[in-house]
């Protein structure tokens, strides 16, 4: 992993394209700003982790008994 | 049929193409990359998303918006752009659903597979608004499973 120091206010560059800068320090919490292109998706690590989580709990075997959900369900238009 | 595969087949085909390609896989699934969509009247509105070579290894899935119509994903550009989907209509939402132990089921609204209608590629997306929605949102369930 390649470590970098960086003051507040200064940033790193990553391909040429997408901008991470320190902007704030406050107490053990670090404020990042990101400018990426459109294209390029930004995530908090957590929330992948918290997706994967989920996906591994909802396995299931085919076939096993499924809940009746409450109410007529409503036709997506 | 379920509205999940009558909404894939609509509206070209009568026949319902039930395989669905993920070039990523699923978010920890990411070896396995094609899956059976597989919907049973009795069960609607879930359908399930199998593996196509492994029986044992299934997700339940449901239409996000037949529970939840006022659920607005905001797909990044990214991924509309990866999946070839151009407008609302060309997408396939299926949030993942799971059943806990003690009979209640949620579903996944901040990673919903996303679904070309037309090519049937599809990819796990986390949703730009993510921050908005739970991973564990709570079904209405009004018959526990047995």
């Amino acid at each position: 992993m390649l470590i970098l120091s960086r003051k507040v206010g200064e940033s790193i560059v990553i391909d040429g394209r997408i901008q991470v800068k320190i902007m704030r320090l406050d107490g053990e919490v670090v404020k990042i700003g990101i400018e990426a292109p459109a294209s390029v998706p930004v995530h908090r690590q957590e929330v992948y982790e918290e997706i994967q989580r989920n996906n591994q709990k909802a396995v299931m075997k085919e076939g096993s008994p499924l809940p009746k959900l409450a109410g007529p369900p409503k036709k997506p238009s | 049929m379920t509205s999940a595969e009558s909404t894939l087949s609509q509206p070209a085909s009568t026949t319902a193409p039930n395989v669905v390609r993920l070039p990523l896989g699923l978010l920890g699934f990411e070896q396995i990359k094609e899956y059976a969509l597989l919907a049973d009247p009795a069960e609607k509105p879930f359908a399930w998303l199998r593996v196509t070579n492994d029986k044992s290894l299934a997700f339940v899935v449901i239409d996000p918006f037949v529970v939840m119509p006022e659920y607005k994903p905001n797909i990044p550009p990214a991924d509309a752009e990866f999946l070839g989907i151009k407008e609302a209509s060309d997408a396939l939402l299926l949030g993942i659903v799971t059943i806990h132990k003690d009979h209640h089921a949620t579903m996944n609204l901040k990673g919903p597979v996303v679904i070309n209608r037309h090519s049937h590629i599809g990819k796990q997306v986390i949703i730009a608004n993510a921050a908005e929605y739970s991973v564990e949102h709570l079904l209405p369930i009004a018959e526990a499973v047995a």
